[in-house]
Formats: structure tokens, C-alpha cells, sequence
């Protein structure tokens, strides 16, 4: 069993995905294996009004019958963004929220994003902070977002003590700064752009923060899926346990599957 | 958590097949057959132990001086075996668009020449010249094939349209080796700053033009930068190779490499990047023929034209 804690669905502006519906998603997980993938809508990134990329990532879960775990996208500089953010985790029952600052306009540290990550601890919501979509070294001409930043988590965790973290699609972690910074049990990171061999990012990680930190993640569609199977295959050394924690069950326990 | 080597390898079963450095095609091949009764969910059979050329890659480390740390040499071996790549091509560029002295140059090379010394089956070196260092960089060039190299790796120091690099390309012609040179089209206005001398597409496509026979080897396509733009770019320039690597794991990449260029300009390498490159090799879309022939037998084909 394998869930991909690291996918979305749907068109990005910069470059054209070979799998952007939903059926192409799921077709792409078959062909690799993925049992289930938590999922983001591109289009809740880059539409004005996210919660409408919410509904249609709510009728794309529907009708894939819990292949595709979706995760709301909320903004919160964004008129009624708290009735969108009970609508999706409510009746709609998303297990974790987005937050994408930098493509929506505000940072986690102003009055916007304090409000929203307080609205998400406040109701036991793990909060999902996608690093970067793509390189920006490659960046469109409109593309003037940037990538998150350690010091924006830190800062966010020291603030908000008891959130949980999703750490989807970064690079650069360092495991005994999350823990000194009180993340140790609660955040989730995914391997898509962690190595196992040669730079062993990801045994350091299980060094410092344990095998419950870990989760697969490849960053599909936007990337190939096989560089994870092959990182899981490179972790099957460890005790079948924590290599199944990795594998699925941590997504499955974070987000209450 | 231990990380060295023996540890990884005693704790994955295969530390009796990976002793020491002694892994030629037939042991490389047996090491990663060691692991490939274990799980690959999702990965094509067998795929540790198709046959694997890493055409760009790295010694980064001055390995060189006496009580060197060799632990990031180590695990980049751990690493091809457990892959089974059998043979790491590695330069020791000097970065950051540094004109660097030829004594600075000779010690970089220098580390790349002690890895081949302590792994001769496993790693070929590329020796890096910096243009400008003018006759000195071709005695350079000289001095490494003598010792072993096999072909001659740019930076970013300058662009390859640039007329100082031209006695470089016309020394690798003299020995028929392989001229592989840093790549990128940024469009990112920070990252064109830190180098603004990158060579891109366009720049590999006027250099062949000037030196047709030119064995040339545009570096990793995922790299950073544009790569659609790349490889559209090397579309009507037919002599030039495109090499695989880079940390960018974007789906797609290789199969409009195939179908803008042809599989037989493409090159298996990974430039540090080994699970991810490895795994978009397997991921793409492609015939059995032309994944063996990216992954090992055009890069072998260039090595066999060397003369030197």
C-alpha cells in the first residue's frame, strides 16, 4: 500500500501537466502503484475565488471513491473565507487546508495568515505548506512567487504551538531545527525532493524527527513518480514497520483516514 | 543513526557483494541484483540491474590532501551500487563564475584524479579548464588525459561562443574526446546574475556550428533553467548531445527530449541527482531500445570515438 501525501489535480499555467483531470491522476497512479494520492487543486491556486477550485476537487474525490484524499485551499485575504473553510471541512470533509501565501498575496506572519493558521489549530486542522511548485530558476515571466522559507515555518510553528504541519515538496529541512522549534510529532514531510542514498537527507530526518515524520511524496503530476518508488524501495531496509509508516500509514494516521 | 557505508550496506544484505571498489560491469551488476529480490513497488523489473552510464556527475570534495574525508565519495559509490550504475563520468568544476587560477584548476582536478586512483572500475574523470588560463588550460587538458581522464568539462567562466573557449573544443577534436559543458536558460533574473555567463541552447548550437565534429555534451537538461526551451533549442543542431541530469524531476522531460532530438542525442547522467535520475529514466515512456541506449550505449559510443 502506498499514498502519495504529494499530488494535485488539475492545469498549471506555466507548463503543460500530461495528467491534469483527475481521471488522468488516477490512471497515473495506477501505472506506478499508488493506492491513494492526497490531493491539491491547481485551480484553487490560481482561480480568484479558491473555494471554487474546492468544489470541483470535492466532486473529483466523489466520484474517485477515496482514491484522491482532498485537501481544501483556503486564502484568507479572500471575502468569507471562514464559511468556505467550514463548507470544505465540514459537510465536504477535507482533512487538512493549503495555505498558499505567496501565490494569494500575504505572508504567514501578517494579520491574514496569523488569522487563517489560528482558525485551522483552533479546529485540530493540519495546515498543508506546499514549498514550491516548480523550480524557480525556470520561472514564467508572471511567475513572482517565491519559495517558502525555514525561518517562515519556524516562526509559524513558535506561534502556533499546537498545529500540525504537512511539509509537502520541500528541500533544505533540518531536522534538529524543527525539533528545537517544537515540531517533533506534529508535522508530516514528504521525500519527493529529499535523497535516501548519497545526500541521505531522508535518514537524517529519521535520525532527528523518528519514522513518523516521513511520508512518499512525488509531486505529481508535475514530476516523474518513479524517483519516490525508488527512494522507497532504497528504505526497505528498515524495520518493516516504520517503512509501512512511510509507505502510507503515517498520511493515513495524520489525516485520520 | 548511522549513515557510513558499511552500516547501509550491512543493514540492506548487501555488504558481502560490495566490499571494496574493485565493482566492474559483472560486480556492479551483482550488487544491485543483491537488492532487486526486494520490493519495487511500482518500478519496472529488474531495474537495478540494467546496465547504467552516469555521464555527468561529481567528486566534490578535495580528496586529494592528505586525511581527506572520503565520505561523500563513499556514499556517492553506495549510492551507484545500490542503483547499479556502473561507472560515475565526474569533473570537479570550480564554481560561482570564479576565474580561477591554473594552480587552483590543477588541485580541483587533482581530487577527481585521487577518486579514479581509489575507485579505478568506478569513476572516469572529465578534467575542468578555465579558458582563460589560455596555454595553460590546454597543458592542463593534457596532463589529465595522461593520467586517465576522458573527455574535458566548462563551467560557467565563459559562454562558449566566447573565442577563448574555441583552442579548448579544438583540443578535445585533436582527441576525439567529449567537451561537456554547465548549462542553463534562466529566467529567473536572481539566478541569471549569479551566472551571467551560463551557456544556454543557442550558445551550444554556434559552437557546433563552428566545430561540426565537435563531441559535444550540453549538460544536464533539469538542471535549473528552462528546459523546454533547451531542448527546442539544440532542435536544429544535430551534433550536439543533451545530458539527462539535475535535481529538476519534471515529468516529460525525457520523452520530449526523444521526440524533439532523437533517443540517440540523449544521455543517461545525474549530476548528484541519483534516485531521481535514475527513476526518470524508468518513468519515461520509452522503448526497450532506447532506454538502453540512454542509459549506457551512446555515451558509450562516445567514448569509443576517443583517440588519445
Amino acid at each position: 500500500m502506498i499514498i502519495d501525501l504529494n499530488a494535485s489535480v488539475g492545469h498549471y499555467p506555466f507548463r503543460r501537466l500530461s495528467h491534469r483531470s483527475p481521471e488522468e491522476v488516477v490512471a497515473l497512479m495506477d501505472r506506478h502503484g499508488l493506492d491513494r494520492a492526497v490531493v491539491t487543486s491547481l485551480h484553487a491556486v490560481f482561480y480568484r475565488d479558491a473555494h471554487q477550485g474546492n468544489a470541483e476537487l470535492h466532486a473529483a474525490a466523489t466520484a474517485h471513491g477515496g482514491r484522491l484524499v482532498p485537501v481544501a485551499t483556503v486564502n484568507p485575504r479572500y471575502v468569507g473565507w471562514e464559511r468556505d473553510l467550514a463548507e470544505a471541512t465540514g459537510p465536504w470533509k477535507m482533512k487538512a487546508v493549503a495555505l498558499w501565501p505567496e501565490y494569494h498575496g500575504y505572508s504567514l506572519g501578517d494579520s491574514a495568515g496569523r488569522a487563517v493558521l489560528a482558525a485551522l489549530a483552533e479546529r485540530n486542522l493540519p495546515v498543508m505548506l506546499v514549498q514550491r511548485l516548480e523550480d524557480r530558476r525556470q520561472r514564467h515571466a508572471w511567475d513572482r512567487a517565491e519559495d517558502l522559507t525555514m525561518a517562515t515555518l519556524l516562526e509559524a510553528a513558535k506561534q502556533h504551538p499546537r498545529l500540525r504541519f504537512l511539509l509537502v515538496n520541500w528541500a533544505g529541512l533540518d531536522g534538529a531545527r524543527l525539533a528545537a522549534a517544537g515540531l517533533k510529532g506534529r508535522c508530516l514531510i514528504d521525500f519527493a525532493r529529499q535523497q535516501v542514498l548519497f545526500r541521505k537527507e531522508v535518514p537524517k530526518l529519521l535520525a532527528t524527527l523518528g519514522a513518523e515524520a516521513i511520508a512518499f511524496g512525488s509531486h505529481l503530476p508535475f514530476d516523474y513518480v518513479a524517483p519516490s518508488l525508488i527512494k522507497l524501495a532504497n528504505l526497505e531496509h528498515l524495520p518493516a514497520a516504520d517503512h509501512e509508516r512511510i509507505a502510507w500509514r503515517n498520511v493515513a494516521e495524520f489525516l485520520g483516514l | 543513526m548511522n549513515h557510513n557505508r558499511r552500516e547501509f550496506l550491512r543493514r540492506t544484505g548487501a555488504a558481502g557483494l560490495a566490499a571494496v571498489s574493485l565493482a566492474g560491469r559483472g560486480r556492479a551488476a551483482e550488487r544491485a541484483e543483491g537488492r532487486a529480490a526486494r520490493g519495487s513497488t511500482g518500478l519496472p523489473a529488474g531495474w537495478r540491474t540494467l546496465r547504467k552510464l552516469d555521464a555527468h556527475n561529481h567528486v566534490f570534495t578535495p580528496v586529494q590532501r592528505p586525511n581527506a574525508d572520503w565520505a561523500e565519495v563513499e556514499n556517492l559509490i553506495e549510492a551507484a551500487d545500490a542503483l547499479g550504475i556502473e561507472r560515475l563520468y565526474c569533473s570537479r568544476p570550480l564554481t560561482g563564475g570564479v576565474l580561477a587560477s591554473i594552480e587552483a584548476v590543477r588541485e580541483a582536478n587533482d581530487s577527481v584524479l585521487a577518486a579514479m586512483k581509489r575507485y579505478p572500475q568506478r569513476i572516469a574523470g572529465y578534467c575542468f579548464v578555465q579558458p582563460g588560463n589560455g596555454p595553460a588550460a590546454l597543458d592542463e587538458i593534457e596532463r589529465c588525459l595522461a593520467a586517465g581522464m576522458i573527455g574535458v568539462k566548462l563551467y560557467n567562466q565563459f559562454k562558449f561562443t566566447d573565442p577563448v573557449v574555441f583552442p579548448v573544443a579544438e583540443r578535445c577534436i585533436q582527441h576525439g574526446i567529449p567537451f561537456l559543458g554547465h548549462s542553463g536558460f534562466l529566467t529567473d533574473p536572481r539566478a541569471l546574475a549569479q551566472q551571467p555567463k551560463a551557456s544556454h541552447a543557442l550558445d551550444f548550437c554556434a559552437l557546433s556550428r563552428r566545430y561540426p565534429e565537435l563531441l559535444l555534451i550540453m549538460g544536464h537538461v533539469n538542471g535549473g533553467g528552462d528546459w523546454e526551451w533547451a531542448i527546442k533549442g539544440l532542435r536544429d543542431c544535430p551534433q550536439v548531445y543533451l545530458d539527462t541530469s539535475g535535481s529538476v524531476l519534471e515529468a516529460d522531460t525525457i520523452e520530449r527530449c526523444v521526440r524533439e532530438l532523437g533517443h540517440r542525442r540523449v544521455l543517461f547522467a545525474t549530476d548528484g541527482t541519483l534516485e531521481g535520475g535514475v527513476g526518470k529514466i524508468l518513468a519515461a515512456q520509452l522503448t526497450t531500445e532506447q532506454r538502453e541506449d540512454i542509459f549506457w550505449r551512446n555515451f558509450q559510443g562516445i567514448l569509443q570515438r576517443r583517440r588519445t
